[in-house]
């Protein structure tokens, strides 16, 4: 039997890492439950109804869809700034390739496939030009959200030409179905997000690829050493981020009809900060998808509540950084600095 | 002569280990006091009770005479006691004067007074006869030995009385330790007392005036004169018995493991061959910096080898590939676990696993099956605690350890490369992990081992191959190798020709 080390007896307060994870994960759990309950109680005519919730939701899956992506991207240490821009992009992208006639599925391939392309840009420039995450990403920031202007001269593309009926009534696997259609009263692109989300998890805790993920986060050095891929890990992420910042674009142009080169603008951080409160360390090397899907969910609260309570957008702009800051400053309780 | 500092009967311990068993020490006013001892015989735990990094469990540090208060560093440069570490604690983007006025730089409210800094520091280094190294230029353009001067000027900025050095010439070459000699001598001409630590015994009749020998936390000789024997130096740096604390010594199989084939990247690998044959535990010894790691970085496939062929069963490994070589059934346990060989925020089993994953992963990993596999191994090792969630940050350098071997013993590899292997790790679990070595070189594993503890490579070993500037000088039968005979091919001719001649 040895001793334990000094470390072992000065380091009790913070004691297992993974319990810890969890906790907070119930703690923000238990911040939905309340925001939904203050709601109700100051808004109980129209915040705890059917339509109000649907709507909460619907437009979550957007930024949540985002969320996912940038969950994996921030588990590796790394971060993209792009996603806003290259939803809207990718929206623009699309819109310019249908004409009379065509299916719902060239757009919702084309969108998703500049999306993937971008993010493989950003990929590269990370992993293989070894630009830092945040300059290549901030760089492509810029870069997509010009050409979501420069590909159809600064003009939205109306997609409500698309073989798909109506936002009332569209028919199953058009585009505005994606936006508007429901499976039994639950909004089609709620389902997209919470496949997606379980996707994600599955992924990141059940599989080798996951494992490496967080590994690279965690000690790219030690990951190297174990023989981890750690610069194929890095930019498959980036990848991935793209590829999901193309089903997003999806849902948002769906729900909206149309793509506009001015969408999307700073949904990167509002991702950011749902994947930050939710409790993944921007340093890396701890990441929760649970974590993630509520933080979407207490932004999406929130903001529907404020926008209720009638205070306007400026309000919930300072609220959402408060938010953010508060969430930090609790997580520090459990880390090293 | 005036005391400077004394130490009396100082012991430090930490929990399961007495770093510090009963010290003494006694600097005097003008001298240069050299401390010796082998790796962990307790000098970093000394200099840093008396730095006030380390607080002692008890004994007196007085300091011209007064007792020094424990803890407080920063309040040491003020009182006249200035630390140089071997790894140069300078920021490089600033400038020279802006390093020797780091945190104390002289202010005309509220702006820095640069023209006074620029001066003083020109004058600092002046004083320290190196006036030509331009107080502007940043730090990170000079070159080592440059750097070193400018630390030694930032402590004189604080009217240093007591300068501790610690391996102040192990990144020099030997000009530069000239000149590293001639500003100590100015420094002790102005009265100043300085504890000069070495591995080097040469350095010690060079520059030193008396020498205090650690071993094993206590002093083996206290203030003897620097013309005492090379001879009687060695043997107080290392007489100790330790009982069984070596498993029985192997012979080894002349089944070839792992074969390297003039490996080079220079400057620290400049052609090296070694076989290690299944059943054996090579050592690779010799002075840090001498290329022992960055051979171990280059067969393993860390670093692209600038020439070289290296070959498992056989079979050429592709260069720069770690996953490669993991695969052909190489494995590694690097210098610094918790900043190559860990991710500290995961649990024991993620850590064992990392390297193996394929083995629980069909599309998706068996979670439960992996965490049971990983207790096996870590229990089969006597990690303290087994507990497969606990998390390795947690955990003793010794216990971390053996999760890092835990995880090759997992991924049943052929060869195993272990890089100071025991570095921080106290003697109970140090025979733990000789035994474990001992148990897998036994059933037919390769072992190729970098320490720097002579006294460990020569209790283990197979055999022994001694690196010096990138290249193999000497192979040494375990059985008859002596810590001595070692130490002698480690220290390079050129710098000691006397010493070469004198052990022998």
């Amino acid at each position: 039997m040895t001793t334990p080390a000094p470390a072992e007896q000065a380091a009790p307060a913070f004691s297992d890492r993974l319990k810890g994870l969890r906790i907070q994960e119930y703690g923000l759990a238990a911040v939905v439950v309340l925001l939904f309950v203050a709601g109700s109680i100051l808004k109980p005519e129209t915040f705890p109804t059917l339509d109000n919730v649907r709507n909460m939701l619907t437009q979550a899956s957007v930024v949540g869809v985002l969320a996912i992506g940038m969950t994996f991207v921030i588990a590796t240490a790394g971060i993209d700034l792009s996603v806003g821009s290259i939803v809207a992009a990718a929206g623009v992208f699309g819109g310019i390739l249908i004409g009379d006639g065509t299916s719902s599925l060239v757009f919702i391939l084309g969108a998703i496939a500049f999306a993937t392309f971008l993010g493989t840009v950003n990929a590269t420039a990370v992993a293989y030009a070894r630009i830092v995450p945040f300059i290549a990403t901030l760089a492509m920031f810029s870069i997509a959200r010009g050409l979501a202007l420069l590909l159809n001269d600064k003009l939205p593309v109306s997609l409500l030409d698309l073989n798909g009926g109506s936002f009332g009534d569209p028919r199953p696997f058009s585009l505005l179905w994606f936006g508007n259609g429901r499976i039994f009263g639950i909004p089609v692109s709620v389902y997209v997000f919470v496949a997606i989300t379980i996707a994600g998890w599955i992924v990141l805790n059940r599989t080798r690829y996951g494992r490496y993920v967080v590994a690279v986060g965690g000690n790219r050095e030690a990951a190297r050493i174990a023989g981890v891929p750690v610069r194929r890990i890095i930019f498959s992420v980036y990848v991935l981020s793209g590829l999901l910042a193309g089903v997003a674009t999806v849902l948002l142009c769906a729900r909206l009809g149309s793509a506009s080169p001015v969408s999307g603008n700073l949904y990167e951080l509002d991702a950011i900060g749902a994947v930050v409160i939710g409790g993944t360390s921007l340093a890396g090397g701890r990441a929760t998808i649970v974590g993630t899907f509520l933080g979407v969910l207490t932004f999406a609260l929130i903001f529907s509540l404020m926008t209720q309570l009638n205070l306007s957008t400026e309000v919930q702009q300072v609220t959402k950084g408060l938010i953010v800051l508060g969430a930090v400053l609790l997580q520090r309780s459990d880390s090293r600095y | 002569m005036k005391r400077v500092l004394e130490i009396r009967n100082l012991v430090k311990e930490f929990p399961g280990v007495k770093a510090l068993q009963g010290v003494d020490l006694d600097v005097l006013e003008a001298e240069v006091h050299c401390l010796l001892g082998a790796n962990g015989a307790g000098k970093s735990t000394l200099i840093k009770c008396v730095s006030g990094v380390l607080e002692p469990t008890s004994g007196e540090i007085l300091f011209q005479g007064e007792p020094l208060p424990p803890g407080d560093p920063a309040g040491r440069l003020k009182r006249g006691i200035a630390t140089i570490y071997q790894e140069l604690d300078l920021v490089p983007d600033l400038s020279v004067a802006e390093s020797v006025f780091l945190a104390h730089e002289p202010r005309r409210w509220p702006l820095l007074d640069l023209d006074k800094m620029y001066r003083e520091s020109a004058a600092l280094l002046a004083r320290l006869g190196h006036e030509s190294i331009p107080v502007r230029a940043k730090v990170g353009q000079l070159r080592p030995a440059a750097q070193q001067i400018v630390s030694i000027a930032r402590a004189l900025s604080g009217n240093v009385r007591l300068l501790i050095m610690d391996e102040p010439s192990a990144i020099l070459d030997e000009g530069e330790i000239k000149t590293l000699f001639e500003v100590v001598r100015r420094l002790t001409a102005e009265g100043v007392g300085v504890i000069y630590i070495s591995h080097r015994l040469d350095e010690i009749r060079r520059i030193g005036d008396r020498v205090t020998v650690l071993a094993d936390g206590r002093t083996t000789g206290t203030g003897l004169p620097a013309t005492t024997p090379t001879d009687q130096l060695v043997q107080l740096m290392v007489g100790r018995k330790v009982e069984q604390l070596y498993p029985e010594r192997l012979v080894g199989t002349d089944r070839v493991l792992l074969e390297v084939r003039d490996a080079r990247r220079l400057p620290a690998v400049r052609g090296v061959s070694l076989k290690v044959h299944a059943g054996e535990i090579v050592g690779l010894g010799g002075l840090v910096g001498s290329g022992r790691t960055e051979l171990l970085r280059l067969v393993y496939g860390l670093d692209q080898p600038e020439a070289g062929e290296f070959l498992v069963e056989g079979k050429l490994l592709r260069s720069n590939r770690p996953g490669h070589a993991i695969r052909r059934g190489l494995g590694l346990a690097p210098e610094d676990r918790k900043s190559q060989a860990l991710v500290l925020d995961w649990s024991e089993t993620k850590n064992v696993t990392i390297a193996d994953l394929n083995r629980f992963s069909r599309v998706l990993l068996d979670v439960r099956n992996e965490r049971a596999t990983a207790h096996e191994q870590l229990r089969s090792l006597n990690t303290v605690p087994d507990d497969p969630d606990r998390v390795v940050r947690l955990l003793s350098g010794g216990n971390q350890q053996k999760v890092v071997l835990a995880r090759w013993l997992l991924h049943q590899c052929r060869v195993l490369l272990l890089d100071e292997p025991t570095r921080g790790v106290d003697i109970a679990t140090k025979a733990e992990i000789y035994r474990i070595i001992s148990d897998l070189a036994k059933s037919g594993l390769g072992v190729l081992v970098v320490s720097s503890e002579l006294e460990e490579l020569v209790g283990i070993c197979t055999r022994i191959l001694v690196m010096r500037d990138g290249e193999i000088v000497a192979e040494l039968d375990g059985k008859d190798a002596t810590e001595h005979e070692l130490l002698r091919h480690a220290v390079a001719p050129s710098d000691a020709p006397e010493l070469a001649e004198e052990v022998v």
